[in-house]
């Protein structure tokens, strides 16, 4: 990753839309991710052992440490500012995509820092970071602590600095203790079990030479736990969750330490490893990965978790834990892994997992109607929601007044119905929770599939509908066999979604005949040399893929995946890299950002976000950018002209 | 009996008991024919029909199979409800799943319904090399509560259909007036039970 291309310039130019766009210079991801480099801090701990090689013992010398590294940072900034405009990037805190946001001007690093304060103020968030400088890899940890009081939180903050640039000989827990109380007093029994506590949970994650027997439990890369406040497992993305009840009672007991100062613990990151922490009242989710996705990702990957937990049990299952502290949540999950790995594999797959959108099956307008007259049919006072879902995907959806669906319960119901294999083999009718419209209540799902693509969910309020259900299923798919409109949907199940070779009027052709480079786009003819050396990959000007997401309709719709993104591992690093882009434009304190241009060795991207879509785009990494931005517009000239048939256009808008 | 004189009727039937016991595989082996070595767990509830002609009445089975998972276990009352028939199925080589057995018997007596038929099967016949659960056992247990017991293998398909048979012959004398209805919807508020689900 070091040897990234690291490409920036900042320019702006007129294009139809009169973006303006820029070039971001992405470090390369190790540094970015590793590197937040705005507050020098105490070493918190030794998380790290080998990376923290000084900081340990000598505080002083690390705080030294941490603020050379702001130095270098700086100068990297000023380096930067040369070619490109940067300003402070809200992020998760962390100053690594702030390169962008180029309409603001130029940075200077009091700037940086006042928006630093400015969000960790909103956030209500403390950062204590620990770092030790290697030239090329800086190696930190980082703990992020949320603080549940309501007041005087920025001020905490602060303190915290001043503090720490006036004080050099604190050790590591003194430093959390500290920014957690918000004041200098130190109960050192405390902060020894927290050390000894953080030491357990880092050679959990960390796998270190330790416990054969789990080395390659260690080795995944992402774990996901989810148990009770007592600490109790209720679910590990590996592993037996019995087994794992030590070390969850060790993350639930960091968790409780930091809670019983009135705060909570959000993050910490120790070198590749991010361990993040989500309370949900008697709840704890914690994820503990090496994919450096960003910090806001994985929270969402958290809250998607738990959403689904609510979708099996509903809210109401808090009350176990309030008559019995030590309830035993797990026993309740049974036969349900499938749905929540399924769900934490589409975390890298599944382009609805950060895009808050769902997505529908691409298919003629009639037909789409077609379905939507026969839900439509069967509406009455029994059913909330009546929704076909073809491969996942959503066909047509009809409402009750007023009624609408969330995107984020499309999703988790789509996920729960489709990880269920039994549900394929008849009728069934179960109790499910959707978390968005009603968390506290379970409604009632009857769950069909019409083929083997096609699953007809109908959902009422009333547990005895089952029989009129099932006549309405009879009813739709009468009416579907008749009109062949099923034999459609599986047509188009099997056509596929858009195909980026599909794109009309190829006048930027990219890696074909020079001539119709030249044609196209005289502009670029400079560099043709260069790139007409590649193969012809990919559409038009190095087109790999691209999603198109409207933000009216809360609707996204993807490209499918050709050459050269045919294998999973092509297909995983392209999601995480749209994931963390598609992050860090929503990452900005002044609101989204419009445009930004990313290259590295894999891609090149782009994003584009306006009031009414948002555009992410993959193109080779030789791709030139003024053609790039040409193809995006024909994409969305293109998306808006088979609108019809790749959204669903009847749904009620969203208000949440 | 508002069957006797026609040659159909309808009769719903329930099959309770611990997850795993086979339940599933039972119906699966009894509506399709079919066996699957890793049946995967039903969620909520599975809805079947068959039809199975005894002497010369066709009874016509409106079959819930339902989950045997805890958080499902406060629901069942929505599907044992109204029922005529109700199949309680352990594993013969999983003494606990008898004991949940026992339970689901308690509970469907406690509901006070004398016309209901009660089977009792002993799944996994196939396995009897591996029985924990002594048939002298569960056909005692069977005769002092009013159940018939029978001892089936949905993998061989062991005594799956005359259970079924069992039942439908046992129907006509026992299911008054009510069976040509398919259903009773009953009108206990659904509160009682989302209210319960989890917390079961």
């Amino acid at each position: 990753m070091s040897t990234s291309e690291s490409n920036e310039a900042q320019t702006t130019i007129s294009n139809p839309e009169d973006m303006s766009l820029s070039y971001e210079p992405l470090f390369d991801a190790t540094e970015e991710d590793n590197g937040p480099c705005y507050l020098p801090s105490y070493s918190s701990e030794k998380v790290e052992v080998d990376s923290l090689s000084s900081t340990s013992e000598g505080v002083s010398s690390d705080g030294s440490d941490a603020l050379s590294e702001e130095g270098v940072l700086e100068d990297r900034q000023f380096s930067e500012k040369e070619d490109s405009e940067i300003s402070g990037d809200k992020g998760n805190s962390e100053l690594q995509e702030s390169f962008d946001e180029l309409i603001s001007g130029d940075l200077h690093s009091e700037e940086g820092e006042t928006a630093q304060q400015r969000v960790e103020g909103v956030d209500r968030s403390i950062l204590i970071e620990t770092s030790s400088i290697s030239d090329k890899y800086p190696e930190t940890s980082e703990i992020q602590v949320e603080s549940a009081a309501e007041n005087g939180n920025a001020e905490v903050h602060n303190s915290y600095q001043g503090h720490e640039s006036g004080r050099g000989g604190v050790n590591a827990i003194e430093g959390l203790a500290t920014a957690i109380g918000g004041n200098g007093v130190l109960k050192p029994d405390i902060g020894q079990n927290e050390d000894r506590l953080k030491d357990n949970c880092v050679q959990g994650k960390q796998h270190q030479y330790e416990d054969d027997n789990s080395t390659a439990w260690r080795k995944h890369k992402k774990h996901f736990f989810i148990f009770s406040h007592a600490g109790k497992p209720i679910y590990s993305r590996y592993g037996d969750e019995h087994k794992l009840a030590g070390f969850t009672a060790t993350l639930q007991a960091i968790m409780s330490f930091v809670n019983n100062s009135g705060d909570s613990i959000k993050y910490i990151r120790s070198g590749h490893h991010q361990v993040v922490f989500m309370v949900k009242g008697p709840i704890y989710l914690v994820s503990i990965s090496s994919t450096d996705e960003p910090l806001r990702a994985l929270r969402r990957q958290l809250d998607l978790l738990h959403g689904q937990l609510l979708l099996i049990l509903t809210k109401s299952l808090e009350k176990c834990f309030l008559k019995n502290a030590k309830f035993d949540l797990g026993s309740l999950l049974g036969g349900t892994q499938n749905v929540f790995s399924s769900l934490i594999h589409s975390f890298s797959w599944n382009f609805a997992s950060f895009l808050c959108s769902y997505t529908c099956l691409r298919l003629p307008h009639t037909a789409r109607q077609a379905v939507g007259a026969a839900l439509q049919d069967i509406a009455d006072k029994d059913i909330l929601f009546a929704l076909v879902l073809s491969d996942s995907k959503v066909t047509n959806i009809v409402g009750a007044d007023k009624a609408s669906l969330h995107p984020t319960d499309i999703f988790l119901l789509s996920n729960f119905v489709s990880s269920s294999e039994s549900l394929r083999t008849t009728e069934s009718f179960l109790p499910v929770c959707l978390p968005k419209y009603n968390a506290m209540a379970f409604l009632y799902a009857y769950i069909y599939y019409l083929d083997k693509d096609t699953c007809l969910i109908l959902i009422t309020k009333n547990a005895d509908a089952f029989f009129h259900l099932k006549d309405c299923k009879s009813k739709v798919e009468s009416f579907l066999t008749e009109s062949h409109v099923l034999h459609d949907i599986s047509n188009s199940v099997a056509r596929g979604g858009l195909r980026i070779d599909d794109l009309p009027g190829g006048d930027v052709l990219y890696g074909s005949l020079p001539v119709s480079r030249v044609m196209g786009d005289a502009k670029e003819s400079h560099s043709i040399s260069s790139i007409k050396q590649r193969t012809g990959v990919g559409g038009a000007a190095g087109l790999w893929h691209f999603i198109y997401r409207s933000a009216y309709l809360n609707q996204y719709i993807a490209s499918e995946f050709l050459s050269p993104l045919e294998t999973p591992q092509a297909q995983k690093r392209l999601f995480r890299a749209y994931q963390s882009l598609y992050v860090s434009i929503h990452g900005a304190p002044t609101g989204p950002h419009q445009m930004k241009y990313r290259r590295d060795e894999n891609f090149v991207l782009l994003a584009w976000s306006t009031a009414d879509f948002e555009f992410l785009a993959a193109f080779d990494p030789l791709a030139e950018k003024s053609s790039a931005i040409t193809v995006c517009n024909r994409i969305c000239q293109w998306v808006r002209d088979l609108e019809n048939e790749l959204f669903f256009l009847g749904a009620n808008p969203f208000n949440w | 009996m508002a069957t006797a004189g026609t040659s159909n009727m309808q009769a719903k039937l329930v099959l309770l008991g611990d997850m795993g016991a086979g339940k599933s595989s039972l119906v699966l082996r009894f509506v399709k024919g079919q066996f699957q070595e890793f049946q995967e767990s039903t969620i909520g509830a599975a809805f079947f029909s068959q039809t199975v002609a005894v002497n010369d009445v066709t009874v016509k089975f409106e079959i819930w199979d339902t989950a045997g998972q805890e958080r499902y276990h406060s629901l069942a009352p929505m599907y044992y409800r109204g029922a005529a028939a109700a199949i309680i199925v352990f594993d013969i080589t999983n003494n606990d799943s008898f004991v949940r057995a026992k339970k689901w018997v308690q509970e469907l007596q406690r509901q006070g319904n004398e016309n209901l038929v009660m089977a009792l099967a002993g799944n996994k016949l196939d396995l009897a090399s591996k029985r924990k659960v002594e048939s002298e056992e569960a056909q005692s247990y069977a005769e002092e509560n009013g159940l018939f017991y029978l001892e089936t293998s949905a993998k061989s398909a062991q005594n799956v259909n005359e259970l079924f048979y069992e039942i439908a012959k046992k129907l006509p004398k026992a299911q008054p007036i009510q069976s040509s209805g398919g259903m009773v919807l009953n009108d206990s508020p659904m509160e009682r039970t989302a209210k319960s689900s989890c917390c079961a």
